[in-house]
């Protein structure tokens, strides 16, 4: 949703700097966290590389949000909306960041991988799509400020939990099945809590995107409740 | 050593000060001033339109809006400054102060001003000494006891955080003193009638950054015993120092609540335009 037009213009390009460059590291994220789910899958050695490598610009990104964002508070002193959408700018950042540190996890994880016979990766497909869609969905919700989203995204992280769970009582299973694998399953495992965190991620995403468009803080509301 | 298990019973020992309590829990405070259903006109133009506002006692209420939009106006009927305007009258509605209408026939102007005193934008001491300044109102009050006013004076001066500064020269011509220290003068000067209300009209609009955050934490000390109504162009300065902030624009009191929930989440659009500087 696009506030209308501010008084200074500086203030409206400052903050929709902050914006594009959130979108931005969200883009890139998500495009290393597809490079090392592929290089696991395709046992493409050079799309883990990559993957690696794009983690650099990711942390960049992070570190000029920041800057942007204590920038903007300390120029223009936002406040209501404004405020929101600035300190969500400076949160979103960090759990970008970490999503970015799991694909970088998880492409080190598949070059070891690869390096070994094939294992049933395919396990790690749906959990991939499940925490992908969530993170995708919780950057559309803070992009939209769509509330309805950003709280189905908190909603499907159980979900996830529960996939990656499964996924690693078989994994272990195959474990005792076929020890001689039992780094690679061991990895495997590893890779599947990396995509589960991203999850993680995604619902601190969502939440601060019901923040920024309804004022409403939706974090740790079962212990608040006391239900 | 205080044991861990000990701490709970504590720790709320410290939490809150008096003077700290979040705005939302005045809710229930008592009210100093009933605006209701108000309507002021400056001869044939209306300038407030059915204005209704409960200020809440022992706390800072702050009125924020473009100019021209009636916060000052409203702000000059609380102890009806505007009846020195030939034209300019209420044309509805009321204001009580402690339960009583202002604006009744019985009521004495003068000792309602010296219940609700006034600081204006640009301060304005008497071309007297500091202790004339503060012992001019108490004069006229018919009090002439030495003893009480220098009393008066002092406690005055304590009040408005500036005894520290001039207790060595009472004698003083107020010209002499900064403009920071005139304001807190006047603020001194305001106080000695001992006031149940104190407006302020832009206080610090004529002041640097430090006399303001002075004048700022001196309203932060004086809410705990007068209520305080001021007008700013300042919103951070509305945000910082007040408990409850109302937007007016074009005559209408648009919003009125907690300023946190103004400055963070107002209801009104038209509030969000403004605060934000989306405006017009």
């Amino acid at each position: 949703m696009t506030p209308p037009k501010h008084i200074l213009g500086t203030f409206d390009e400052a903050l929709s700097s902050l914006r594009n460059n959130v979108l931005m590291m969200a883009g890139l994220a998500e495009r290393t966290l597809d490079r090392a789910v592929k290089g696991l899958l395709q046992r493409d050695d050079s799309l883990c590389t990559t993957a690696i490598a794009d983690d650099e610009e990711i942390d960049q990104l992070e570190k000029q949000i920041d800057k942007d964002g204590v920038d903007v508070l300390l120029r223009f002193q936002p406040v209501a909306s404004d405020l929101r959408r600035v300190v969500a700018a400076m949160k979103l950042s960090p759990n970008i960041e970490r999503i970015a540190d799991q694909a970088t996890n998880i492409a080190r994880r598949a070059r070891k991988l690869n390096r070994h016979p094939p294992l049933p990766e395919e396990i790690i497909v749906p959990i991939q799509a499940h925490a992908m869609a969530m993170f995708k969905d919780s950057i559309d919700a803070f992009s939209r400020e769509d509330v309805d989203l950003g709280r189905a995204v908190v909603a499907r992280d159980k979900e996830l939990d529960y996939m990656n769970k499964m996924a690693n009582r078989r994994l272990t299973e195959c474990m005792a099945q076929d020890p001689k694998q039992l780094r690679g399953y061991l990895n495997l495992i590893f890779v599947s809590r990396c995509l589960e965190r991203v999850g993680d991620h995604a619902t601190n995403i969502a939440e601060d995107a019901v923040y920024v468009a309804a004022a409403e803080d939706i974090r740790h509301q079962t212990v608040a409740t006391g239900t | 050593m205080v044991s861990l298990l000990e701490m709970p019973q504590t720790l709320p020992q410290q939490l809150p000060r008096q003077n700290d309590r979040p705005a939302d829990e005045t809710e229930s405070a008592e009210i100093m001033i009933d605006v209701r259903d108000l309507d002021f006109a400056y001869g044939g133009n209306k300038v407030l339109h059915n204005v209704s506002l409960d200020v809440p006692a022992q706390a800072v209420t702050a009125f924020i809006g473009p100019s021209g939009c009636g916060k000052t106006t409203l702000l000059r009927c609380i102890n009806r400054m505007n009846d020195l305007i030939e034209g300019a009258r209420i044309t509805g509605g009321a204001i009580h102060l402690g339960g009583v209408d202002i604006n009744a026939p019985e009521v004495d102007v003068v000792d309602l001003r010296r219940r609700v005193g006034m600081v204006f934008q640009k301060s304005n001491p008497f071309p007297k000494s500091i202790y004339e300044n503060i012992s001019y109102g108490l004069r006229i009050a018919g009090v002439n006891k030495r003893s009480q006013i220098d009393e008066a004076v002092e406690k005055s001066l304590r009040a408005a955080a500036l005894w520290d500064e001039v207790k060595e020269r009472l004698g003083a011509n107020a010209f002499g003193l900064s403009g920071g220290q005139q304001q807190r003068l006047c603020i001194a000067r305001a106080l000695a009638v001992e006031p149940d209300v104190v407006l302020m009209d832009e206080p610090c609009s004529a002041l640097d950054p430090i006399a303001t955050a002075k004048i700022e934490e001196l309203i932060h000390e004086l809410k705990a015993q007068y209520t305080i109504v001021i007008v700013t162009h300042n919103m951070q300065q509305a945000g910082r120092v007040s408990d409850h902030t109302g937007f007016f624009y074009l005559g209408k009191l648009i919003e009125f609540g907690p300023t946190t929930k103004i400055f963070t989440n107002p209801s009104e659009k038209r509030t969000e335009d403004y605060i934000t500087g989306r405006f017009g």
